[in-house]
């Protein structure tokens, strides 16, 4: 009797387990980490990007100021006006003009890396969509560091 | 204290929380003295606004500084 019902048992355990198995289904994964990463690259490099903006319009608006005083006051150039300015406003000239491009320029590159090594190997056209605010903060920052040097 | 207190719309960072709102108020508030201060010490009007809009563009740069490390952009 008892391996009758030990039969019966393992029998039953199996039909369990086969309805188990048909009902069963394949874990699905929503979205893959990695484009979550690349997504959130993406954004803090734009959100870095407007930041940089912002710091760089003051230099570039002391820059307009003061070649538009070298236009409309004779004898005087943006290298003079510049340098006049630095004399007056030391520590403020070093911030905006030498510090902020300095590190606006080290973040936007760093961002444009990131972006690049979690891409993968982009296409040329669609990477340069995804970093042309950073690209132009960058050039923006060495315009104004040439600018400064002169 | 959650984060974020702002969130980003184009280039402007927008106030998503009541802390970030009072930042956002004391700045306009600021901005307002520093254009009657520059107003009161100006002798024209080109002046007053050459004067104001580097005041401006520099609130808007502490602003949007303040606005990014609080905007919770290295944690999402």
């Amino acid at each position: 009797m008892q391996p009758i019902l030990t039969f019966n048992i393992i029998g039953m355990k199996n039909d369990n387990f086969e309805m188990r198995l048909t009902e069963m289904t394949k874990p699905k994964i929503p979205q893959l980490k990695h484009e979550d990463m690349l997504g959130v690259a993406i954004a803090n490099a734009k959100d870095k990007s407007i930041v940089s903006l912002w710091w760089l319009s003051v230099p570039v608006f002391i820059i307009l100021m003061l070649v538009m005083k070298s236009i409309y006051m004779p004898g005087t150039t943006l290298v003079s006006n510049m340098s006049e300015m630095e004399i007056r406003n030391r520590y403020s000239s070093i911030i905006f003009f030498l510090i902020s491009p300095i590190v606006i320029i080290v973040f936007n590159a760093l961002s444009i890396r990131k972006i690049h090594f979690l891409s993968g190997s982009p296409k040329l056209i669609y990477f340069l969509g995804a970093i042309w605010i950073n690209i132009l903060a960058i050039s923006l920052s060495v315009i104004v560091l040439i600018i400064y040097s002169l | 204290m959650n984060l974020p207190w702002f969130k980003r719309i184009g280039i402007f960072f927008i106030p998503a929380n009541f802390i970030g709102w009072i930042i956002f108020v004391f700045g306009i508030i600021f901005a307002i003295y520093s254009f009657l201060d520059i107003d009161g010490r100006s002798h024209s009007v080109s002046d007053t606004l050459m004067n104001f809009v580097f005041m401006l563009l520099i609130i808007g740069a502490a602003y949007s500084l303040i606005a990014y490390a609080t905007s919770g952009a290295g944690k999402k």
